[in-house]
């Protein structure tokens, strides 16, 4: 009875002890916020507007281009496809800060792609396309992996069935894919946005302006100190959490109360 | 409707022949059965009649494959209405469930039906994409062994009432039993085909006999003593074989053979040991060990089972086949 007892006990208390790790830190800035002068310091309503219109113009282009990727590379085996794994544990694993200057390397002023973009209008430095450029590169190996699993979830022969009653490939994907791929394409959205929306090496080597929140916490702590940080830090939790959050929510078919 | 395809690839695999109301082609595991089934729905390359060359959704066939592969995120009338366009798709659908008695089951989910329910809102499904021709994969082993015979029966019935051919693959004899056609497959080849009287009446080697579920078939030799000699068995026995020598499959029905005592040394009785009873309603079927092989002998359950137990295998109840090289 007691072996029992601590077998259904001891999982329960390691639990409970590892979220209350995870929880340290920012209970720990709950009691260091100065929550009686809590205001903000100039540029970071802007900073909130550039992080949230560029992250979900980001997220966008990631699951527009990253969605059938990550469907060709579940369904399709073909040979060498060891190098597309490759390639995308390479984006995966470069620092933030290298990913910054390998950008700028290709697509800067002086760059191969960036002086023939900027020819044509676009400039991939310091902007509002540098900045999205940086944050769906940050993210889009992590969207790609995560929906490339979701999808071989899906068994192939609920999509093929879905073909033999009379569905074109199109409406087989939106129809049987997409739906029973929901719960992992929820989690790689969500994960995409965190991602996108937290970047802070690569955005800030190409797109130092214009400054998002992460690059905007960083000017923050260096002219003004912690008392400036705390305050844009509760916003960007503020903006980032509800989507991930609906997300899994609405995958699980559960409601929030 | 006639079905003539050519498979290359992953078996070499060439079949033709007519489906008629309800048929079933028979054959043992691996023969390349579901790859034919999905060939002709279009889902693996290959060349034939009827579709060649058509994209599998524009090819009218109704595919059931094992397990039916329901929608898991859709109830029971939402997948008959996947195949269904407009806005009179949920009452199609509806009709379509209540010809195969399931309307009842509408809103239910895939994962709360039994097998029986399953197939038959699958069959709808199929039927809802008015097919030509239906497709079953081994409609039989996903059926509870209890109420399978039901369920057949029931499948069958509805099959005749759409009035479309269907072809069934299988390697269940049970299911062969109750077909309009039968077709009968080894080695990638198609080996006979007729009505399932006929064929189970005369099977065209060991191999069909195998298939159709006869349990006696056994690898043997006749010399020219016009002697059948089971190595298996480590017996020779009389047998009619028509001045031929060589290597033969063959067998006896279980009912044809004899259960003497061995004690009273009659001619030709084999000292067998028996094994294992099965007992099948009135008739018990005694698993009978002779040498390495086994026999099946059925006797009727009140028969009094003898201590020292003997066959006699009379040699105008034994059917024999030359065996190809």
């Amino acid at each position: 009875m007691t072996r029992t007892a601590f077998n259904l006990g001891l999982p329960a208390i390691v639990s409970f002890l590892t979220l209350l790790l995870l929880a340290a830190p920012f209970i720990g800035l709950a009691f260091a916020t100065s929550w009686h002068s809590f205001g903000f310091t100039d540029g970071d309503g802007s900073a909130i507007a550039v992080s949230l219109c560029y992250s979900l113009l980001a997220l966008v282009l990631i699951i527009a281009l990253g969605t059938p990727l990550a469907w060709w590379l579940a369904r399709h085996r073909v040979r060498g496809s060891w190098l597309i794994d490759a390639l995308l544990l390479l984006a995966l694993l470069t620092p933030p800060l290298a990913m910054g200057l390998l950008l700028t390397s290709m697509y800067g002023p002086y760059g191969t792609a960036g002086s023939l973009l900027e020819r044509a209008g676009l400039a991939l430095t310091n902007s509002g396309p540098a900045f999205v450029m940086a944050q769906f590169y940050s993210a889009l190996p992590y969207y790609v992996i995560a929906a490339r699993a979701a999808f071989e979830g899906v068994p192939c022969e609920l999509e093929q069935m879905a073909l033999t009653l009379g569905q074109s490939p199109w409406r087989s994907f939106v129809c049987v894919s997409l739906p029973l791929a929901r719960l992992g394409l929820a989690a790689a959205i969500a994960l995409a946005w965190v991602r996108a929306l937290g970047e802070f090496g690569a955005v800030l080597i190409v797109a130092y302006y214009p400054q998002g929140i992460p690059v905007k916490l960083w000017v923050n702590l260096q002219n003004v100190g912690l008392s400036a940080v705390y305050p844009l830090l509760w916003v960007f939790f503020l903006i980032a959490m509800p989507l991930p959050l609906v997300l899994g929510l609405a995958a699980r078919r559960r409601r929030l109360i | 409707m006639r079905i003539d395809y050519r498979i290359e690839q992953p078996v070499a695999l060439h079949a033709a022949f007519d489906v008629e109301g309800f048929t079933v082609l028979l054959g043992a595991s691996g023969e390349g059965k579901s790859l034919l089934l999905r060939a002709i729905a279009g889902l693996t390359p290959a060349r034939g009649e009827p579709f060649d060359g058509m994209p599998a959704q524009h090819r009218a066939v109704g595919y059931l494959p094992q397990g039916y592969a329901l929608f898991p995120h859709l109830n029971a009338w939402q997948n008959v209405a996947f195949a269904l366009r407009g806005s009179q798709r949920r009452v199609q659908a509806m009709h379509l469930l209540e010809r195969v008695h399931m309307a009842e089951f509408a809103e239910r989910y895939p994962s709360t039906l039994s097998g029986g329910q399953q197939q038959r809102v699958a069959l709808a499904r199929a039927l809802a994409r008015r097919p030509q021709l239906l497709l079953l994969d081994e409609p039989t082993s996903a059926l509870d062994p209890v109420t399978r015979d039901d369920v057949i029966a029931e499948l069958i019935g509805e099959v005749h009432e759409f009035g479309i051919p269907a072809l069934a693959v299988s390697h269940d004899p049970h299911l062969a039993a109750v077909a309009d056609r039968l077709v009968l497959m080894h080695e990638q080849r198609i080996i006979q085909i007729g009505a399932p009287a006929e064929v189970y009446a005369n099977p065209a080697n060991g191999a069909a006999a195998r298939l159709l579920g006869h349990r006696n078939v056994h690898r043997g030799r006749i010399n020219g003593a016009q002697q059948l000699i089971w190595q298996d068995g480590g017996i020779a026995f009389p047998v009619n074989s028509d001045a031929f020598e060589g290597d033969v499959d063959w067998t006896i029905d279980s009912e044809a053979i004899r259960l003497v005592e061995a004690r009273e040394g009659l001619p030709n009785a084999v000292p067998a040991s028996i094994e294992v009873r099965h007992v099948m309603g009135r008739t018990v079927q005694l698993g009978v060990r002779c040498g390495r092989g086994r026999l099946w002998i059925s006797v009727p359950v009140d028969q009094v089972i003898l201590e020292s137990a003997a066959v006699q295998l009379p040699a105008e109840a034994i059917r024999w086949w030359k065996r190809d090289s």
